[in-house]
């Protein structure tokens, strides 16, 4: 018996993916509640696959214009790929539905594209990198909670570690887009290694000042981001402070932030399978990550036992 | 004002509303959470012989105002995991332990070491399959030889009170009510989710990962009351010994929750309206309740409980 090969890209039938992503943006919005989400998760065939780095893509699909202008940074959309690469479902396992953040998004008159920035970290998003243009990918959300919106005169300081780029990335945009001159924002990008490196004209587009590291030194400053932290929030007064990346990255940048007196944000990372606060298997402390976060503050992350902990998935 | 309190075997609770199992309660830090909110009790994540992994995604999506389809697979962290948490913790409200098992012997096995560690009473998760080879394609449940072997193997390993949960995918749920009743179940919780299967026809699959899944939320609560009126009116006509129920499906607000006495629950679970309003539901639902019972003259629940029976009676 061969494989369902339901997805546009093999279809025998032939398909207009362009018309196609549009009919499937309209059918996402009637789907969206009074909030603007969507509890359902709504097919959107990719209309492109841009590489970004060794194993980092971002998958872009039509929206609907109202979801675009209003998403926030820290939101996120539970993403499911219904068919794997091949156009198969036969490894489960490779198709599932996890949380991404937005990591960029274009409005034009009429239409709206959002980006997923997805790196190949396990059998899910590394599918994910395989998909090309005509895959399916659903869409179900947006969720969670988000950064604060910054004010004029803020100086606003980004600290990301590897694919955290994506929230950082449209937290600057935004504040950009609302405040042009009138915040400085700062940002600090963490990555492995050169190879790794992605997102950098994205951040250097809205940012005043960008700074690389790397683990290894193939790029910018060796080391982590806490190596050139302590400068930053020294050289002048940061007013906030938004991080994203691993765990253990985000505990030792809130602590000084909290520290240097900064009021700090993270965007948290849980295994978080149904985002409805229905399993409670993605809690810090006693909050769930899926509703309560994933944006949530320092100096409440830093008083919790399981922050920065191994935890079970 | 109005009492609200509700006392079951091996529940004494401060109002009639308990945390549906499957929802939050696998970890000590998510069930301390609930204890902390409006609710008078909970029912843990099932909890079975071995710890199990959530199926792949989509597990849980709204398809459909009020349409809550959901497959998880039983995740949970296995009894020995469990039974430790709960030999070093102290909930502040009632815990009902959810269990299941293969067979009968598995799930005495788990019941016998929760109540080791300290449970108090269980529930037994009937709604999955057997393990017995050729019957797998029918659950426990729907089985009521199996049903009357699972009850009674517990119920003679264990002395804490049993619900026996019930589902609502059978011919008559009276047999299964009295399989349990008869077996030494000392309560029943009924119902669990309705099977269902949702396509999406742009991609020409199932929306959940699993494929198979059970419907919950709003769409159920009729269903679930004619569940809870049959089980009532067959106690009430003593072709089941009266035993305390537990009932839920769809309860959204403090008027479900009436309906549901009044259909003869001594109290009820809440699980799908979490997902919209997490445990701030319990809350509300609760304000709700009291000025309802304000306004209609009830002062306390035993008042309220099986009044619609008594009109279905009536009209007969």
């Amino acid at each position: 018996m061969s494989l369902p090969r339901a997805s546009p890209r093999h279809s025998e039938r032939r398909l207009d993916i362009d018309a196609l992503a549009v009919s499937c943006a309209n059918r996402l919005e009637s789907c969206l509640d009074e909030q603007g989400k969507s509890l359902t998760p709504v097919p959107l065939p990719l209309l492109s696959v841009e590489h970004e780095a060794e194993g980092v893509v971002t998958l872009w699909v039509d929206v609907p214009r109202s979801m675009a202008i209003s998403y926030s940074p820290g939101q996120y959309y539970m993403c499911w790929n219904p068919y794997d690469a091949e156009g198969g479902m036969k490894r489960r396992d490779y198709n599932s539905e996890k949380p991404y953040s937005v990591g960029d998004i274009k409005v034009d008159i009429d239409r709206a594209k959002m980006g997923f920035t997805v790196k190949d970290l396990g059998r899910q998003s590394g599918e994910l990198t395989r998909m090309a243009r005509g895959d399916w990918l659903a869409l179900r959300g947006p969720f969670g909670t988000t950064f604060p919106t910054p004010a004029a005169g803020d100086r606003l300081l980004l600290v990301s570690g590897g694919i955290g780029s994506t929230p950082m990335h449209m937290a600057a945009k935004d504040a950009r887009n609302r405040l042009g001159d009138e915040i400085e924002i700062i940002a600090v990008m963490g990555f492995k290694n050169a190879a790794e490196a992605h997102f950098i004209e994205r951040m250097e587009l809205v940012c005043d000042q960008l700074h690389i590291t790397t683990d290894d030194g193939s790029m910018g400053t060796a080391g982590f981001p806490t190596a050139i932290l302590p400068e930053l929030l020294a050289e002048a007064t940061a007013t906030r402070l938004y991080t994203c990346g691993p765990e253990l990255m985000m505990k030792a940048v809130l602590k000084m932030a909290v520290k240097a007196g900064v009021d700090s944000y993270a965007a948290m990372e849980r295994y978080l399978p149904c985002s409805m606060a229905f399993c409670g298997l993605c809690m810090v402390g006693d909050k769930l990550t899926c509703v309560e976060g994933p944006v949530m503050e320092g100096e409440w992350l830093l008083a919790q036992d399981d922050f920065g902990a191994a935890h079970a998935h | 004002m109005v009492d609200l309190s509700v006392s079951a075997p091996g529940l004494d609770m401060t109002n009639p509303l308990m945390l549906a199992s499957g929802i939050q309660g696998a970890n000590a830090a998510s069930l301390h959470r609930v204890a902390a909110s409006g609710a008078g009790g909970m029912v843990s994540k099932s909890i079975g012989p071995e710890p199990r992994e959530m199926y792949p995604g989509p597990v849980c999506v709204e398809a459909a105002t009020n349409v809550v389809l959901n497959a998880m697979g039983l995740p949970n962290p296995g009894v020995e995991a469990f039974a430790e948490m709960i030999e070093s913790e102290t909930f502040s409200k009632p815990l009902l332990v959810s269990i299941f098992g293969g067979d009968a012997e598995e799930f005495a096995a788990v019941a016998g070491r929760l109540v080791d560690a300290g449970a108090e009473s269980l529930e037994l998760n009937l709604s999955c399959p057997h393990a017995k080879p050729g019957s797998r394609s029918l659950i426990i449940g729907q089985q009521p030889e199996l049903i009357t072997d699972v009850v009674s193997t517990v119920a003679s390993a264990v002395d804490v009170p049993i619900y026996a949960k019930l589902t609502p995918n059978t011919s008559a749920i009276t047999e299964e009510a009295g399989a349990a009743v008869q077996s030494g179940a000392h309560g029943l919780s009924l119902i669990n989710t309705v099977s269902a299967l949702e396509v999406d026809p742009f991609v020409g699959r199932p929306i959940i990962g699993n494929l198979m899944c059970g419907l919950s939320g709003p769409a159920v609560r009729p269903i679930a009351q004619r569940k809870l009126a049959e089980v009532s009116l067959a106690m009430r006509r003593d072709e089941i010994d009266t035993v305390p129920i537990l009932g839920m499906g769809g309860i959204t607000n403090g008027l479900d929750v009436a309906r549901f006495i009044m259909l003869g629950a001594t109290a009820v679970q809440v699980g799908t309206a979490l997902a919209h309003k997490d445990v701030a539901a319990f809350d509300e639902i609760l304000a709700d309740l009291e000025s309802m019972m304000v306004e209609t003259g009830y002062s306390n629940l035993g008042q309220m409980q099986g009044v619609a029976l008594d009109a279905m009676e009536g009209i007969n």
